[in-house]
């Protein structure tokens, strides 16, 4: 690591962000109401934080309007990682079985269909339907429409895969747990958009950690120790500088390393504009992962004005009007 | 600019047009397209000898042009390519197409689709007999692609009909979907006597956007709600040129159930107007 170097005011660590291959899908969901498509999205990208605890990685990508999505209703696209295509299959089935098919209204599209590779949706969940399931092919692509209670449900056949990238992030520090909250969920705000899935809550991460554990060999993770204000005075090597007293991390999953890239750019300097005292990136020492996003090639801000983030809560009172 | 052949007059007898294809057509220039033979009757004569052949191999559009009632299978069996057809034709228009699209803008005769297998037959006028149907003895019809009839089709569309979607823009006739074994029949204008329609049908699906009281002897009422996958399909005959009324897509439809007299899972759809 050589000098720090500043945007504004902000102290940026000379640093670099790691990120490692992963696979993605992603999942178009309607429902007669934005209200109704975000509680099956939210519910779908659920308990889907990291792929150490969770077996994959899930966030809401953007709302869609109905001019966007195949059946002319209002949508939201979600985007879900896992290390491999088979990890892919399984949450696939669990999240949209669990929380798409039971949600009222939704149906379930294929939002990668020039994916490299795809897995089965539909055609596995058709099972539920008990032998009164049936298919359609409209304009080329597998459908299947399961009776449910309500009508029906229907759901592509199968989701395409892709080769993404997980575990880009981005450390933001503030001289409090107010100011450091507030410069990351402007950072959140900024980052979030195509191509990208924020998987944390609210997109930020308060308990980063390392790999491995001090204490245990059978821990995989533990608290990033380093960069735990309360423990500066406790630690010979803390990270955390003289004026951080609060520290948020910010993982970054996107569909390919340029999409990370400029997302990192993005929450960089959206951070930064926000009055962030310090920002910084975790990396293994380039063992863990391919990618490498080393913020001071990020120095230049991102071309045009900073992203208006999607409206992500603006539909809750829609929920049910049809 | 497209390969285009314009009939010079009308032949003395039916001819078969099968040879006429946008892949054959265009892997030749327009001296040979002239020297292809086409069966007229009982004899073999040269395609120089019944269109005036102009244009050249631009996008891979092959043009038909003329009175072409005589000329029947235009576009039989063809794989991929375009072929415009400005007029009406004869039967078996786009019979056996396994891809590619085919638009004529006039009517066409009898079994126009028949055995289709993929691909996208526009039809702007009206169809006849057996539209995307099987021929008389056989057992399955359509096997995949798209029809599309902006104007009234005949008796018995979609009869053997395995896979597929027909939509008629008007009226199809008495018998449509008959002994259909699976995909869809989608008459924006309602079918002709209505206890014929679906007779014997297994799995397919049968779309009335006008009232239909279906045989009570072959269909039960089920419920009434908005399909989702023909939201899909109404929305795709869209994007294909058929004016489907917004009301259709929103819906609500009669879901009929049947025919019980054979697998029963086939059913027919009837737009609800007064619940709409």
């Amino acid at each position: 690591m050589t000098e720090p170097f500043t945007i504004g005011s902000t102290r940026v660590e000379d640093t670099f962000a790691e990120a490692f291959p992963m696979r993605f899908t992603r999942l178009v969901i309607t429902a007669a109401s934005d209200g109704w498509a975000l509680e099956a999205a939210r519910s779908a990208t659920g308990f889907a934080t990291s792929v150490i605890g969770c077996k994959c990685e899930a966030a809401i990508e953007r709302l869609l309007s109905a001019s966007e999505t195949p059946d002319g209703r209002p949508g939201v696209a979600i985007l879900l990682f896992a290390m491999d295509s088979e990890g892919i299959a399984h949450r696939v089935l669990d999240r949209v079985g669990q929380s798409v098919m039971t949600c009222p209204t939704t149906a379930c599209f294929d939002g990668l269909p020039d994916g490299d590779k795809t897995v089965p949706m539909g055609k596995s969940l058709r099972y539920f339907g008990d032998g009164f399931q049936a298919s359609k092919v409209i304009a080329g692509e597998r459908f299947w429409r399961i009776p449910v209670l309500s009508g029906e449900f229907l759901v592509a056949d199968t989701a395409g895969v892709g080769r993404g990238v997980g575990g880009g992030n981005l450390i933001i520090g503030g001289r409090d747990e107010p100011a450091a909250l507030d410069a990351a969920t402007v950072a959140v705000e900024a980052m979030r958009g195509d191509g990208i899935a924020l998987p944390f809550p609210g997109g930020i991460v308060r308990s980063g950690s390392k790999v491995g554990a001090l204490k245990s060999k059978a821990l995989p993770a533990s608290t990033n120790h380093q960069l735990a204000p309360t423990l500066r005075a406790q630690i010979d090597d803390s990270l955390v500088p003289a004026d951080v007293h609060a520290i948020f991390e910010i993982v970054i999953d996107g569909i390919s390393e340029h999409a990370v890239r400029e997302c990192t750019r993005r929450g960089l300097h959206a951070a930064a504009a926000a009055g962030a005292a310090y920002v910084t990136a975790a990396n293994f020492g380039g063992k863990l992962g391919e990618f490498h996003f080393p913020l001071s090639e990020l120095r230049d801000p991102p071309a045009g004005r900073l992203k208006t983030p999607p409206a992500l809560a603006s539909a809750d009172g829609e929920r049910g009007e049809s | 600019m497209s390969l285009t052949l314009t009939l010079r007059a009308q032949p003395p007898v039916r001819v078969d047009a099968s040879p006429l294809t946008p892949e054959r057509c265009n892997a030749l220039n327009s001296m040979r397209v002239a020297g292809l033979p086409l069966r007229c009757g009982r004899e073999t004569v040269q395609v120089g000898d019944l269109f005036e052949v102009g244009g050249y191999v631009g996008d891979g559009t092959l043009t038909l042009a003329g009175d072409l009632r005589l000329l029947d299978r235009i576009g039989a069996g063809m794989t991929r390519g375009r072929l415009t057809v400005s007029g009406d034709c004869g039967d078996r228009v786009g019979a056996g197409m396994g891809g590619g699209e085919l638009t004529v803008d006039g009517a066409v005769g009898a079994y126009a689709g028949c055995e289709m297998a993929g691909g996208v037959l526009r039809i702007g006028g009206d169809a006849g007999a057996r539209l995307g149907g099987a021929y008389p003895g056989a057992r399955a019809g359509m096997t995949g692609g798209e029809i599309v009839v902006s104007g009234h089709a005949g008796e018995e569309t979609g009869a053997g009909m395995r896979r597929g979607l027909i939509a008629v823009g008007a009226r199809a006739g008495d018998g449509a979907g008959l002994r259909m074994l699976a995909g869809t029949v989608i008459a924006l204008g309602g079918f002709g006597n209505h206890a014929s329609v679906g007779q014997g049908n297994k799995r397919g699906t049968l779309v009335s956007g006008a009232a239909v009281e279906p045989n009570p002897f072959r269909y039960a009422f089920a419920a009434r709600y908005r399909p989702p996958a023909l939201t899909l399909q109404l929305r795709r005959l869209r994007a294909l040129g058929l004016d489907v009324a917004d009301a259709l897509i929103a819906g609500p439809w009669a879901r009929w159930s049947g025919d019980t007299t054979e697998l029963g899972r086939g059913e027919i759809l009837i737009f609800d107007e007064e619940e709409s």
